[in-house]
């Protein structure tokens, strides 16, 4: 197989964006930099910058309002990335009232996939830990990003999954838990569409999780090497067919007015040495399956759509010993990778740059 | 708050109801209307009130027309024998125009769409069926929009007018005629692929 295209940012440049007045980053292309800094002093926001220039969102999930730093009227991001052998240049200007001024090599683009076409990131925060300690909509959420980064039809089929439920969530409830004979027929249509489209996200993230077991198991060993063999396994919400669950539980979800199985419902199983993720792991071990977890599908996507994304790991270090620190810098995988960190770097790790953030200057 | 003087601000208000007219546009068009000779705004009010006076649904298919049969069913070299059933007026103009289809029409007024209340009841199925046989239906082209409510909407239909021993057929989706398989969306040209057909050799 041919080597992935590795995507690397040459240069950030942020205008106006959160705290930070006017910043320049020129990350190491290959390998780690890390980006040290006290709180508050904007190491997340470098990060949501990158991010932003591939999603054109905030991964905090705010209005893009809130980026533009204060009193200001628009905030201005430009990258100079290479991806393969081009370099491609990217220009993001937010303001508060208009739609984002988008431009790729100096061409105005309208479509968000053009930006992920050539800068695609994986994020890792501090709020992963609840991918381990959380409920099971984080997990789903997990596996449903990586399917639909890797296959566009699945990412399709995600989309009318979610609004198959909706309709069929609307339908429940506009029957008020009694089923007459001509309503049948319209929640029989909505069943077979939920039973088809259903068992194909099932079967997919099934045999995603799958694929992640090998790659995460060693990333999992190789920060925690005392904590035994991490397990992942698909827990659907139903046996057997789709179909035959949804005709079972019709009654069930005629009177709760919500359709009780289907994927929506499913849930991802860890345990490391026999022990529960969730219930019985240490906040550290619960940290390192949630950095395993992110580890893996960066190595699934690169290997799955032949493109390297960037890795972008916020606070990473935060809650990790130093021998695990140190054996997450050592595990990293090869392409670019931006780590900040408000502490200090664990003895014995060679990132390839590392800057400091004080009051908005980059040195 | 107001603004403007009342008839102008009830203009805004009004203009500003339609489908994609902001507040913006509907200010631009109120004071385009307030600067044009009386006898345009005048044409154009007149306009108004006599699509809502003169166009009715025709009875048969609830296509829009004048009389009580539209243009279509009341042309009688059309074969009453071959159905295409559309959600909405608009759709038969988009067929009309293939100048393929010679048969009639049926407008549903919709799609199933629970989330926006909208069930069989709600649309004119049931005066589908009552067509099937006193015009001697043979096929039912069922013309839904390709998303996932004219889908659900298709199988409906499939599913109720199969067991009556109507043919019923679905159009096909594919790649537009005449561009290029680069700027295809990877939906279409994936929807395309599955529906690949085998060619003469």
């Amino acid at each position: 197989m041919a080597p992935p295209v590795i995507t690397s940012i040459l240069s950030l440049e942020l205008e106006s964006f959160r705290n930070l007045d006017s910043v320049v980053l020129r990350p190491s292309s290959n390998g780690l930099t890390v980006i040290k800094g006290d709180n508050g002093v904007g190491k997340t926001s470098l990060l949501e910058a990158v991010v932003y220039c591939s999603t054109l969102r905030s991964f905090r999930g705010v209005a893009k309002e809130a980026v533009i730093s204060n009193g200001k009227a628009q905030a201005s991001l430009h990258c100079v990335l290479l991806h393969g052998s081009r370099t491609v240049d990217v220009s993001v200007d937010i303001t508060l009232s208009r739609r984002d001024r988008v431009q790729r090599n100096g061409q105005r683009v309208d479509n968000g996939r053009d930006l992920l076409e050539v800068l695609q990131t994986t994020l890792f925060t501090p709020d992963d830990l609840e991918l381990a300690k959380g409920s099971p909509s984080l997990r789903r959420g997990l596996l449903d990003d990586v399917i639909a980064a890797a296959s566009p039809r699945l990412g399709a089929e995600l989309a009318s999954l979610d609004r198959i439920l909706r309709q069929r969530n609307a339908l429940l409830r506009q029957l008020g838990g009694r089923l007459r004979t001509d309503d049948m027929a319209t929640l029989n249509i909505w069943d077979e569409r939920l039973a088809e489209t259903g068992e194909i996200i099932s079967t997919a993230r099934a045999n995603l999780l799958e694929a992640l077991v090998p790659l995460a198991r060693r990333a999992f060993a190789a920060l925690a090497p005392g904590a035994g063999t991490l397990e992942l396994f698909y827990l659907p919400s139903y046996k057997g067919s789709l179909a035959a669950a949804l005709k079972e539980s019709r009654d069930d979800d005629l009177r709760r007015q919500l359709t009780t199985v289907g994927p929506q419902r499913d849930d991802v199983g860890i345990s490391a040495g026999g022990l529960d993720a969730r219930s019985r792991l240490s906040q550290g071990r619960q940290r390192c399956v949630a950095l395993a977890l992110r580890l893996a599908s960066h190595e699934y996507l690169t290997a799955a759509t032949g493109v390297q994304p960037v890795l972008l790991l916020d606070d990473a270090f935060s809650e990790l010993d130093e021998k695990t620190a140190r054996s997450l810098v050592n595990e990293l995988p090869t392409g670019q990778a931006l780590l900040t960190t408000a502490g200090s770097l664990p003895p014995g790790s060679e990132p390839d740059l590392v800057f400091s953030l004080v009051d908005g200057v980059i040195s | 708050m107001s603004v403007f003087a009342g008839p102008i601000q009830e203009l805004v208000d009004e203009l500003g109801r339609l489908p994609g007219i902001g507040p913006k546009s509907a200010q631009r068009i109120a004071f385009h209307i307030l600067e044009v000779p009386k006898e345009e705004a005048v044409r154009l009010a007149t306009a108004i009130s006599g699509v809502k006076d003169r166009i009715r649904l025709c009875e048969r298919c609830f296509n829009v027309g004048e009389a009580a049969l539209c243009a279509v069913c009341s042309d009688s070299r059309r074969d009453s024998s071959i159905v295409c059933v559309v959600e909405d007026p608009r759709d038969i103009v988009a067929v009309e125009r293939t100048r393929e289809f010679h048969g009639t029409y049926h407008v549903l007024g919709g799609a199933l769409n629970p989330i926006e209340g909208v069930g069989p009841d709600q649309l004119r199925v049931r005066d589908l069926l009552g067509r099937l046989e006193p015009e001697g239906v043979a096929e039912v082209i069922i013309c839904t929009n390709p998303n996932l409510e004219g889908e659900a909407t298709a199988m409906y239909l499939a599913r109720l007018l199969g067991p009556l021993g109507t043919k019923v057929t679905r159009i096909a989706s594919g790649l537009p005629v005449g561009g290029d398989l680069e700027y295809a969306d990877e939906l279409t040209l994936g929807r395309a692929l599955v529906g690949r057909r085998q060619m003469a050799t």
